[in-house]
């Protein structure tokens, strides 16, 4: 009736006790019988010395695991590949895809009530890592273990693109890594090349300079575009809208839009702290900063220029608004490239779109005195097994973890359904090289080189506050910039709103 | 009132509110129907033909809404690719499913309810009611909780009671009523030609079965329509429709073709349903407190 | 009416019928005519012990204390704790005293007021015309049945119904509000000041109906007789109506607006799927920020807080309501 795996770890929590004796007592009264639990089980055959290859990889077969993911695309390729790892292993692997928000809340549900119905987790950087650090197994503790099969790239900073194993696998704590990168979203800029060509001679006759996007591209410039678009729009022309902003009801990604602008300029960031560390007391925010508020002043004007269904449009939403031929131009996550080249779903498609790096910061708005760069900023979604699991079952989940990101399985995926890769040795693939040029058969690789080349470089890279916190303060600061956005409060106020809370939040 | 013998003749006022009456109630009707027509159409088109709108102020342009090659790809890839045809058997499974757990634990508890009398009894109907009126959001993190505990989540028996939450103390409050309508002359009549006491019950059974069987398809209504519990109880092994529906939204699209498909398969059988138990409609959804 | 008050009297004569009837209820039982046709019982049978009743109970009860009663004090306790990562500690009070400086509560509160004052007031302003309009009209039964179709459809669907009729690049609502003039560019969703009505009116769209019905039943028994004197008298049909239609519906009314009311509080399915809260604060009322606090920053303790006072506010309603249903229906009417 109502089965407890033996291995369940029993944290001496009070509360979870008094549930159980009251769980214990409900089923008693006969409320529900036959369940079948989602608890996964364990047959294990361990194999203690390093012997064959092969004996390393069966070990747990007859095991069957949980994989909570992300609907995203490499858990659907990996999905309809999960044969070939079960051939291998003998290990049942069901993936349950959701949304992410439900994601954040199965996950955090499971692993803070000691439980561990998800053996592996989608662990996205900052909305999952950040508060469940430390209910995630250290890898590091099985890398080089002979008595597991091990990933002949390594797992090292290097194995994978630069800063990916920081922001989804280091959290507050250098010496630890609880998540392989599994895939990635990183901003960058997608035009309408087709019309930047028509439009140019009016524009330069306007502004001055040609109407083109590179990496020198300035926020600034980003701004006159839009304004540009927006006004011979207005006048009866048969163009889109220039640009529009993430401010849908998606807080995180809203949080990442703003972040990137302030990044550019002098690599602002929200708080005295190494972000792609993190930390559980990030002190004072720096909000409220004099260059904060210019930031949020141009911010203004950029969503004042911006397509009018700005405050509607997620990344989802903002992403059909360009699909449909609506904005000339949107920073967005790459992995977005595969619908935009789509010529089914998209009218950009078919060579009208070209990839960037994110928009650079502008020298007339620095007040820092610090760099100008092109902030970009992603999001790193990791796999990490739960530490409530019991230690076959986390050795089990981990020949699923570098399986599931080992080059082979992102070149397929990649080349399946238009996946996202974080292995450097997949870009050294011939056939991937080739993809970065039009015609191409994997539309994800046309960004790759002001992806993989430039934006997650530093000094470009930004990753956010990495704090426990970070849900609600993405959804505060989503919050406040739209209240800003919609004309209810200057940008100093708002600046000085975002202040007053996030000291609050952080007990400062 | 107008067709009624009541009225000999018209003044303008009435005239002028007859007039006004029918256009009110023409664009009403267009208001509420509009979105059914668009979403039935729209599951027929393909993305970019979805987008087709005419411009601002063009009203003999709305041609072009009717203006597609129809497909049915977006239903037969929610069934080949979706897994509809599973989503669709566990919303049938769990909202069927509760609607007898409830109806029949109900039916007990109601009659009883309905035959005996003792102190207290009016706060304990009051706290069987309040059961059905509290905000699900702020009862979920504690049930989540229990039913973690007694591996229920993400089961089917699971989202069963969670939706016995609601259509449990839904069915005791209804059918109360319906016990109360029957005389306990009957059962008494019956143990005096002696039938034991369940015997009793058993004939009254079919007095009250009609109304019974309506409240069922109310629960199953009720349950179906979910979302919070399927979402949250029901998650990974036990997907419903709705639940389904909404996960078409997905990262890197929105399928709308497919979304517009899933709302014609999730509201179809309960506007059939609905119709069917029409004349219980109000009684049910009123909780009983005014008939028609 | 009559024929209830037949079957008080023909009740009267048996006695246990008459001490084991709480009271008398409002559903009309398909077999009541059944009833007339009964012999009189001439035995007095003593009632059954009450230990017989309360096993039949048992079941249901149990289930709903277990479903009800259990989390209702789980939420008290973890509503006196700060229950963060992986630990939990008393707090006393810290969590409701936090409440009282968060913003979000207190605008929570304010919304869901506002949301539900506009809902129900449009609701009861269109459900009673649309009553009035389609009560003894010629195709009454094809209208009902046309009108309560909106209520069928699962709220979560219904709310990416209206996502996609309210886009701003391909939504047909957009359109016809922008062609009529009403909207400027932007899609309704996209501004603080026109966010709330996108999801009012999807509320009013799918509810209306029900106030409909519900005045539908109410104007059936509108005394024809006090109508008809009243015509005579040369009252034009306007007066009628709020001289004599509209008080004899208060009641049936009364129940609605509670019912709606507290409809409000529970379904937050299309305000999830519309705007989850935004833009800005504008539509996140109460419950929709709760699901947030719980289940976006897994702040359970202050959750658990907030879902109390939701709690309270609920029962008190709860209680008015039943305070209506008491009232025998002689007396509602």
């Amino acid at each position: 009736m109502f089965y407890k795996p033996k291995q369940a770890i029993h944290t001496p929590i009070s509360r979870r006790k008094f549930l159980e004796l009251g769980g214990a007592g409900a089923t008693m009264l006969g409320a529900g019988s036959l369940a079948v639990g989602l608890n996964s089980t364990i047959m294990s055959t361990r194999v203690q010395a390093a012997s064959s290859e092969e004996a390393k990889w069966r070990q747990y077969a007859g095991s069957k695991l949980v994989f909570l993911s992300e609907n995203t695309p490499p858990s659907f390729a990996i999905r309809e590949n999960i044969q070939s790892f079960y051939e291998k292993t003998g290990i049942e692997v069901e993936i349950l895809t959701d949304d992410l928000p439900v994601v954040q809340q199965k996950a955090g549900i499971d692993l803070r009530s000691g439980k561990s119905d998800y053996t592996l987790n989608y662990v996205q950087d900052k909305p999952i890592g950040a508060p469940f650090a430390d209910f995630y197994v250290d890898l590091s503790t099985m890398f080089g273990d002979d008595t597991l099969p091990q990933d002949p790239e390594g797992y090292g900073d290097g194995a994978w693109f630069e800063n990916f194993l920081s922001a989804c696998g280091r959290f507050y704590a250098e010496d630890k890594i609880i998540a392989l990168p599994y895939d990635a979203a990183v901003a960058c800029t997608f035009y309408r090349q087709d019309l930047f060509e028509a439009h140019t001679k009016d524009f330069e006759a306007e502004y001055g300079y040609r109407l083109e996007f590179n990496e020198e591209t300035t926020w600034k410039q980003v701004l006159d575009i839009a304004k540009f678009f927006k006004a011979i729009k207005e006048g009866g022309a048969d163009v889109p809208y220039g640009y529009a902003q993430h401010q849908g009801s998606f807080a995180w990604t809203t949080q990442l839009d703003i972040q990137r602008m302030m990044f550019s300029h002098g690599q602002w960031i929200d708080f005295p702290i190494d972000d792609k560390l993190g930390s559980k007391r990030p002190g004072p925010t720096n909000w409220g900063d004099e260059q904060s508020v210019l930031m949020l002043e141009k911010f203004k004007e950029l969503g004042d220029a911006s397509h009018p269904d700005n405050l509607a449009n997620g990344t989802l939403e903002l992403n059909t608004v360009y699909q449909s031929g609506n904005i000339a131009m949107q920073v967005q996550y790459h992995e977005f490239a595969a619908s935009v080249e789509n010529p089914e779903t998209s009218v950009a498609s078919g060579g009208r779109t070209a990839y960037a790096p994110c928009p650079k910061g502008d020298a007339d708005w620095n007040l820092t005195g610090g760099p100008l760069v092109n902030g970009t900023n992603c999001g790193i979604g990791g796999i990490g097994i739960n530490a409530n699991a019991s230690e076959d079952m986390q050795r089990a989940a981990y020949l699923f973890a570098i399986w599931s990101t080992s080059n082979q399985i992102q070149y397929d995926v990649l080349a399946g359904l238009g996946g996202t890769p974080t292995r450097k040795s997949v870009l050294e693939r011939e056939d991937v090289k080739a993809a970065q040029q039009r015609p191409t058969n994997m539309p994800n690789a046309l960004t790759f080189d002001a992806v993989y080349n430039h934006g997650i470089k530093d000094p470009h890279f930004v990753l956010g506050p990495k704090i426990p916190e970070a849900n609600e303060y993405h959804s505060i600061l989503a919050s406040e910039t739209q209240q800003m956005l919609s004309g209810q409060k200057s940008p100093a106020e708002t600046a000085a709103a975002m202040k007053e809370q996030f000291d609050f939040l952080n007990d400062v | 009132m107008a067709s009624q013998d009541v009225v000999h003749y018209d003044t303008p006022l009435q005239k002028a509110l007859r007039v006004s009456a029918a256009l009110f109630l023409a664009v009403y009707l267009i208001w509420t129907l509009l979105p059914f027509v668009i979403m039935f159409v729209s599951s027929f088109k393909d993305l970019l033909e979805a987008f087709n709108l005419p411009d601002v102020g063009d009203w003999s342009g709305v041609g072009i809404f009717f203006e597609f090659t129809p497909t049915f790809e977006h239903y037969s890839s929610l069934f080949s690719e979706g897994n509809f045809g599973r989503y669709m058997a566990n919303s049938l499974i769990a909202a069927g499913g509760s609607a007898i757990v409830s109806v029949v634990f109900g039916s007990l508890a109601a009659y009883s309810l309905s035959r005996v009398e003792f102190r207290g009894k009016k706060d304990l109907f009051f706290w069987i009611i309040s059961t059905r009126m509290a905000p699900v959001v702020a009862v979920m993190v504690p049930l989540y909780s229990i039913f973690r505990t007694l591996d229920l989540v993400g089961t089917l028996p699971g989202l069963i009671l969670a939706y016995t939450t609601f259509n449990l103390p839904f069915a005791i409050w209804i059918l109360k009523g319906f016990f109360d309508n029957v005389p306990y002359a009957i059962e008494e009549s019956q143990m005096v030609d002696g039938s034991t006491r369940f015997q009793a019950f058993w004939s009254i059974v079919p007095l009250v079965a009609p109304g019974i069987g309506a409240f069922v398809v109310l629960c199953i209504l009720f349950a179906w329509n979910d979302f919070l519990f399927a979402a949250i109880i029901g998650s990974g092994g036990a997907k419903t429709l709705p639940v389904a529906t909404r996960e078409l939204v997905q990262p890197q699209n929105i399928q709308w073709g497919s979304i517009m498909a899933a709302g014609v398969v999730t509201t179809a059988p309960m506007m059939l349903l609905g119709l069917v138990i029409r004349k219980y409609l109000v009684t049910g959804l009123t909780m009983g407190a005014v008939k028609e | 009416m009559t024929d209830v008050t037949n079957f008080e009297n023909k009740s009267m004569l048996s006695g246990a019928a008459q001490l084991f009837r709480a009271r008398e209820h409002s559903i009309e039982v398909e077999a009541r005519p059944l009833t007339d046709a009964l012999p009189e019982p001439t035995i007095f049978n003593p009632p059954a012990p009450k230990r017989y009743y309360l096993y039949l109970m048992a079941p249901a009860i149990a289930v709903l204390a277990f479903i009800s009663l259990y989390p209702f004090f789980w939420l008290i306790v973890m509503s006196l704790q700060s229950v963060d990562i992986g630990s939990s500690e008393w707090v006393g009070f810290r969590n409701y005293a936090r409440l009282l400086k968060d913003p979000n509560f207190l605008s929570g509160w304010g919304l869901l007021l506002k949301y539900s004052a506009m809902c129900l007031f449009m609701q009861l302003a269109i459900g009673l015309m649309l009553a009035v309009i389609v009560n003894n009209h010629r195709y009454e039964k094809y209208l009902v049945t046309a009108l309560l179709m909106p209520m069928m459809m699962a709220p979560a669907v219904a709310g990416l119904l209206w996502l996609f009729l309210y886009n701003g690049t391909f939504g047909w609502y957009h359109w016809i509000l922008q062609s009529l003039g009403i909207l400027d560019s932007a899609s309704i969703l996209a501004s603080q000041s026109t966010s709330m009505y996108a999801i009012v009116f999807v509320d009013v769209w799918q509810w209306t109906p029900l106030i409909t019905l519900i005045a539908l039943a109410g104007l059936k028994k509108v005394p024809r007789d006090q109508l008809e004197a009243n015509m005579v008298d040369g009252a034009s049909p306007i007066r009628n109506f709020f001289a004599i239609t509209l008080p004899n519906l208060y009641p049936v009314l009364l129940i609605a607006i509670l019912l709606r009311f507290m409809d409000n509080f529970r379904f937050i399915d299309h305000i999830l799927v519309l705007t989850g809260g935004g833009p800005g604060n504008s539509t996140k009322i109460l419950p929709v920020y709760l699901f947030e606090v719980a289940f976006k920053f897994f702040k359970l303790g202050r959750g658990a807080a907030i879902a109390l006072t939701l709690l309270i506010v609920t029962i008190v309603l709860g209680m008015i309501l039943v305070r209506v249903f008491d009232k025998p229906q002689s007396e509602r009417k």
